[in-house]
């Protein structure tokens, strides 16, 4: 061992990354840049589960002391003031089922007009609530808050009408919109994994194989050839998108039957989400590969822009959750409208058409980029 | 029209490099044209004007013609680079192949592939990856990959840097059975003793041209006995005579 040598060597690497400006901006930068955002995120107020209520209880007698009481009425009073995290609207029964079905409530509870009725001969109270049912974690705290709040009405009731008896049981009748029970976290964060892996992978392959172009001058042959840009971008476009299906046949194949993820969509409709998908990383990629001068850089851009953007897109935050503000930051990530468009399919069984609007901003996304692509493909070339 | 290419007072500047300084010069169709000078005096820059790879800051570049950069006469135009640009990953055949099909080749590819790789004498590594090739061999395999599409004008930044005597002996004589057929080199060179084969020279300097002609016209000229010397002279000449309005005001 020399200490010399050592030394030496030491500084050699520092003189190397001290060169290297861009790699020391983005160092210092991109850690904050992706910290600011999670920080916003964990400590941003999520907002509450709503809940519909359809109130067609018409109360009952009971037969302790003979005195009438709405039992409906007296749960939803309990259930408003059980917790923050709930949010209770009452309203028509049409009115729940088309919230629901478009996913704005996270759960419907339906008390019949017997409600009372019912409760008081059975002496056991059964609340059928709807859950919206794609995310298995919402699903599973309302089921904890209701029944807290189900039993506070009891307590309510047994002081009023001075029963001795004791409280009646309660029970959950559960029902899903989308998913079931069965339906947990996994099935819920698979969709998002089998998108992200494919942007992953083909933004990092996309920015090194044309950093490397470039830097062995076989970019600049090309450009000494009749091939023009956009036949470039597009070449690498199709040859990558290949690899990127290929890859996502795998995942999708490994997700259903070997982790036994669950699924009601067309998978058919996934693999054009991910085809997009593959388009979108191949001319970030390229694009981004311009800022490399180095290897070194572009693992730098991975946090920069993957990272960030899996924490706005949705993936493990929603976004109906974040401040209101973020919103439409997370709205302008590609990713955040892949993740929805995949969820949406894999969870709720959506069709091509329902996921339009999440597939045509990706082909707009997909456009732009190329646009931005082929013109940086000329870039450090014709100097 | 006589001309493969036309330089007309060509202007480079990069960010505090004065590149090319006004450089004009003719090359006929049909002849090996050596572009001669030292380190950093403009023979790529020039190469890459030719080509288009660069817009001249103001002045005129045509091939064949055509007022450079344009894409559509590329198909027309081969070019070694001065650093062996290949895809290390891709045997010597696929990169071949690769450049043929993008540099716009008609006709028969696999003939033409086959034969661009038995002239630069790889026949039997054509299936090895560049990557495995010795220095020599990979700029063999960059020339293979210039020439491949038939071009019309061909345009080599130092194309026998790093290849053994005999097989530079062998690449002379296939230039000179192209320039037979009818196509235009242009060669770069540090050597000599290359630049003695080429039917015209161009003495380079700090992106000036310091005298044109044949090897015999030029040492002629110069008074010397070999181009070296000739070139040597030039270049002190042109030194005395850009200080001369200096050393008579
Ligand atoms: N892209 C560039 N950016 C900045 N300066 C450049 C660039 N390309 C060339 N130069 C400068 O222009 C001058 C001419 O360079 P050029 O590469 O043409 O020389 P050359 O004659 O090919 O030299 P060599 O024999 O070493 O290959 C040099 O001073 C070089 O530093
Ligand atoms: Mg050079």
């Amino acid at each position: 061992m020399s200490t010399t040598r050592i030394l030496t060597l030491a500084r050699r690497v520092i003189q190397q990354l001290a060169a290297d400006k861009r790699t020391i901006a983005l160092i210092l930068f991109v850690p904050l840049a992706v910290m600011t955002v999670a920080g916003i995120l964990v400590r941003s107020q999520s907002s509450p589960l709503s809940i519909g209520l359809v109130l067609e209880d018409e109360g009952a007698v009971i037969p302790l002391g003979n005195r009438q009481v709405n039992l409906g009425q007296r749960l939803a009073e309990s259930l408003g003031s059980v917790s923050d995290v709930i949010q209770i609207q009452v309203m028509p029964a049409a009115e729940a089922r088309a919230r629901l079905d478009a996913g704005e409530l996270d759960a419907v509870i339906t008390l019949p007009a017997d409600f009372s009725a019912r409760t008081v001969a059975a002496r056991e109270l059964t609340i059928p609530v709807e859950y919206e049912g794609s995310n298995p974690m919402a699903a599973q705290l309302l089921a904890g808050l209701l029944t807290r709040g189900a039993v506070q009405t009891l307590a309510s009731l047994s002081v009023i009408g001075g029963a001795t008896v004791t409280a009646p049981p309660v029970h959950l009748q559960e029902t899903y919109r989308y998913g079931g029970a069965h339906f947990d976290t996994m099935d819920y964060l698979a969709p998002v994994f089998i998108g992200l892996f494919v942007f992953l992978f083909v933004f990092i392959l996309t920015s090194v194989a044309f950093l490397r172009e470039r830097a062995a001058g076989t970019l600049e042959r090309l450009q000494a050839t009749p091939i023009r840009r956009i036949e470039i971008v597009t070449g690498y476009m199709l040859g990558f998108a290949l690899f990127a299906l290929a890859q996502a046949l795998i995942i999708l194949g490994y997700t259903i039957f070997g982790l036994n993820v669950h699924y009601t969509g067309n998978l058919a409709v996934i693999f054009v989400v991910e085809f997009l998908l593959a388009l979108m990383a191949v001319n970030l990629g390229i694009f981004f590969s311009t800022f490399a001068r180095n290897e070194f850089q572009v693992v730098q851009f991975i946090p920069l822009v993957v990272v960030t953007q899996i924490l706005l897109s949705g993936a493990l935050w929603p976004v109906e959750e974040m401040p209101a503000w973020l919103q439409p930051v997370a709205w302008l990530m590609p990713l955040t409208h892949a993740n929805r468009a995949l969820r949406d399919v894999m969870i709720k069984g959506f069709d091509l058409i329902q996921i339009a609007p999440f597939v045509l901003a990706l082909v707009a996304f997909a456009s732009a980029f190329v646009v931005l692509a082929a013109q940086t493909v000329r870039r450090g070339v014709n100097t | 029209m006589v001309y493969a290419v036309e330089i007309n007072n060509v202007h480079k500047r990069f960010k505090n490099v004065h590149a090319l300084r006004g450089l004009s010069l003719n090359v006929e169709r049909g002849i090996t044209y050596g572009l001669l000078g030292p380190n950093g005096s403009g023979k790529t820059t020039l190469i890459r004007a030719i080509i288009g790879l660069l817009t001249p800051d103001s002045g005129e570049v045509r091939v064949l013609g055509t007022k450079m950069p344009n894409k559509a006469i590329l198909s027309r135009i081969g070019y070694m680079t001065q650093q062996t640009a290949l895809y290390d990953d891709l045997t010597v055949r696929q990169n071949v192949e690769f450049f043929a099909v993008v540099g716009g080749l008609n006709g028969d590819v696999r003939a033409a592939v086959d034969e661009a790789i038995a002239l630069v004498d790889l026949t039997d590594r054509a299936n090895s990856r560049v990557r495995e090739l010795s220095g020599g061999m990979k700029q063999r395999c960059s020339l293979a990959v210039a020439l491949v599409h038939h071009p019309d004008v061909l345009l080599l930044d130092e194309p026998t840097v790093g290849v053994d005597p005999q097989l530079r002996v062998q690449f002379w004589q296939h230039f000179r059975q192209l320039n037979a057929q009818g196509v235009t080199l242009i060669v770069s060179s540090h050597v000599m003793d290359e630049a003695e084969r080429c039917d015209r020279l161009g003495f380079l300097r700090g992106g000036l041209l310091l005298a044109e002609g044949t090897a015999s016209e030029l040492r002629q000229r110069a008074g010397t006995a070999t181009l070296e010397a000739a070139f040597l002279r030039f270049a002190d000449a042109a030194v005395s005579s850009s200080q001369s309005p200096v050393a008579s005001s």
